[in-house]
């Protein structure tokens, strides 16, 4: 397939508008990894949870959009809160190994696709009967209701979550506690509930990615573990663990090389180049790509208090 | 019945010569790889298809899979002198991940349909009942030389790299022949499994090799009682049985795939919570803690070497 510059400004459309949800599921990993310190892969099983109480409040309750999708992060908060109150901290408690961990998350992430199963059928499913949006033509490039709402709920997200790390009090707990638990403790905030608003604030973004992929497309039970999650592993990895903003912006990074490989690769092998990034990436560079910048850009500052360091860059 | 009791037996025999080379890995080397159903695959896969495309004997196929596998397994162990922890979970989810995907979309294996007309094993009427005393006598010898070896100065070595590498090193041991040996001697067993399964069971499907397998077989080893040698052999029989039970209450397949998947899982997290010192390995024998302290904790920014 030759690229034109038509056929590279809708892939890069494409690409940018089905980058919106793994945004946010890359954004949701990395801020329990950063806060919470854990490699959460039940977070498949919380994508699962989100799904089918949306599934629940749209095609079983008739409820309209926003509030079926209030519903749905309602739901999900409370089981991602629930997953640390019962679950994490209990096992922190216990100085638990990383396997620990490891089991628990996926186990739990697998019970709950098989309880889906069980409850909704194996088969694909939509949150509505009817996926069609409508498209328009804007120049070369076809664009569609889908896309545009996909791109501004993820923007407006994302610029919610920088200001809610930058500018409220409990945001800059949350990241001080991410730093140093034990100091931010002594300081007077409380990591535990840290931890907590760490889950509701993931259960958020995963609600809304997995409303946006459930307003374009069927997904299994299982297609949250086997793809979104898998996605949003390797975004936290390259982002560089511990920048929660360099996650989402590695699962833009992602979604334009999928979308862009078409033209060298089949698409059954995409998701391969995804397992080899994983692999290379975590051993030739473990502590992520990090690009040299002379200052701070906005997303890496959300990610940091202000130090010793930088009040002293600061001083006149 | 009869045929079913020795199929849950070969099948809980599978486990336990898998359980028992994750357990050298995990538990004996303190290296948190969960990619071992992957080598399990490539012991399966690659016995099926020398048996079938080259005409070798299925026991040469086997040995040559299990070979094969812990040869594979050096793509593996390469890593793990350079990662550990958190960051050797991820990558050999990476290698899992990318080898399944691989098998998955490869005609030869018979791509996503499975790979079907292995050559049988042993061909007689009394087909499993032979199998079932073979894989008995190969779980045994792998057993008691597992034992042999963990309880000897090869074994002593291997404990004292685990719980201190860099002392380890600095009395001129060699951590990383060890290491590669572990992975070798774990993924050929592994291999050895794939092969026994695939001329039993005479179809393979890259369903079975994801990570949930991991998932899985880590369980039996963890939850069975890790760096130990009773734990594991316990685990996997303990595991593979129990979810079987519900079988007799004759359920249609697609509510009973699902509910022995939920009841596995379910199985999973209460003993998490409720046994982590392990099922069977005694409070001070291993089990989920046996890593307690080490630089594995779960903060997942140690680990890099």
């Amino acid at each position: 397939m030759d690229l034109t510059l038509d056929l590279a400004a809708q892939l890069t459309w494409t690409g940018l508008a089905s980058s919106s949800s793994y945004c946010l599921f890359a954004l949701a990993f990395a801020l329990v990894l950063k806060v919470n310190r854990i490699w959460n892969f039940a977070q498949a099983g919380l994508m699962v949870v989100a799904y089918f109480a949306m599934f629940i409040a749209f095609r079983w309750l008739g409820l309209p959009p926003v509030v079926g999708a209030i519903f749905g992060a309602v739901v999900t908060i409370l089981a991602g809160m629930a997953l640390e109150y019962w679950g994490f901290r209990v096992l922190r408690q216990r100085n638990s190994s990383v396997l620990t961990f490891f089991i628990f998350t996926i186990a739990l992430s697998q019970f709950l696709i098989y309880v889906a199963e069980l409850t909704f059928g194996t088969d694909p499913k939509t949150l509505f009967p009817s996926i069609i949006a409508p498209v328009r033509l804007i120049g070369p490039v076809v664009v569609s209701d889908w896309d545009l709402i996909a791109l501004s709920v993820t923007v407006m997200l994302v610029a919610a979550l920088w200001l809610f790390l930058r500018k409220t009090r409990e945001g800059k707990a949350l990241i001080a506690v991410s730093d140093q638990p034990e100091l931010a403790e002594m300081y007077g905030m409380n990591k535990d509930r840290a931890y907590l608003v760490a889950m509701a604030l993931a259960a958020i973004l995963m609600s809304a990615g997995m409303y946006l992929i459930g307003t374009k497309a069927a997904i299994f039970p299982a297609t949250p573990l086997s793809q979104f999650m898998i996605f949003a592993v390797i975004a936290t990895i390259i982002g560089g663990i511990g920048n929660i903003f360099a996650a989402g912006v590695a699962g833009v990074f992602l979604a334009l090389l999928q979308s862009f490989s078409i033209l060298v690769i089949a698409s059954k092998w995409q998701i391969l180049l995804l397992y080899i990034l994983i692999f290379v990436v975590i051993v030739l560079f473990p502590q992520g790509v990090t690009l040299k910048f002379s200052k701070r850009g906005p997303a890496r500052k959300a990610g940091h208090l202000p130090s010793a360091d930088d009040s002293t860059e600061k001083a006149p | 019945m009869t045929e079913f009791l020795l199929t849950l037996a070969i099948l809980a025999g599978i486990n336990v010569l898998l359980a028992c080379g994750f357990n050298l890995i995990l538990g004996y080397g303190g290296l948190v790889s969960v990619a071992q159903p992957v080598f399990y695959a490539i012991g399966a896969y690659s016995s099926a298809l020398i048996s079938m495309k080259l005409g070798v004997p299925v026991p040469l196929a086997m040995i040559l899979g299990a070979l094969i596998a812990a040869i594979a397994s050096i793509g593996l162990s390469l890593p793990s002198l350079r990662v550990s922890g958190d960051y050797l979970v991820i990558a050999s989810m990476g290698f899992q991940l990318g080898i399944v995907h691989i098998i998955n979309n490869v005609e030869i294996t018979g791509a996503a349909s499975g790979l079907s007309g292995i050559v049988s094993a042993v061909e007689s009427p009394s087909r499993s009942m032979i199998y079932a005393v073979i894989l008995m006598c190969i779980c045994a010898v792998t057993i008691f030389a597992i034992r042999w070896l963990v309880t000897g100065p090869y074994g002593r070595a291997i404990t004292a790299m685990r719980n201190d590498e860099d002392v380890f090193a600095s009395l001129g041991r060699d951590a990383v022949r060890i290491k590669v040996t572990l992975f070798a001697v774990g993924s050929g067993l592994a291999g050895l499994a794939g092969g026994l399964y695939a001329h039993y069971f005479l179809f393979l499907t890259p369903d079975q090799y994801g990570i949930f397998s991991s998932a899985t077989l880590l369980t039996m080893v963890v939850v069975g009682g890790a760096a130990t040698v009773r734990g594991p052999v316990l685990g996997a029989i303990f595991l593979t049985v129990l979810p079987e039970a519900i079988r007799f209450l004759d359920l249609p397949i697609a509510v009973m795939a699902p509910l022995q998947g939920a009841l596995f899982t379910g199985l999973v997290i209460l003993f998490l919570f409720v046994k982590p010192e392990g099922l069977f390995g005694g409070k001070a024998g291993g089990g989920l803690d046996a890593w307690q302290g080490r630089d594995t904790g779960g903060s997942g920014r140690k680990g890099v070497k």
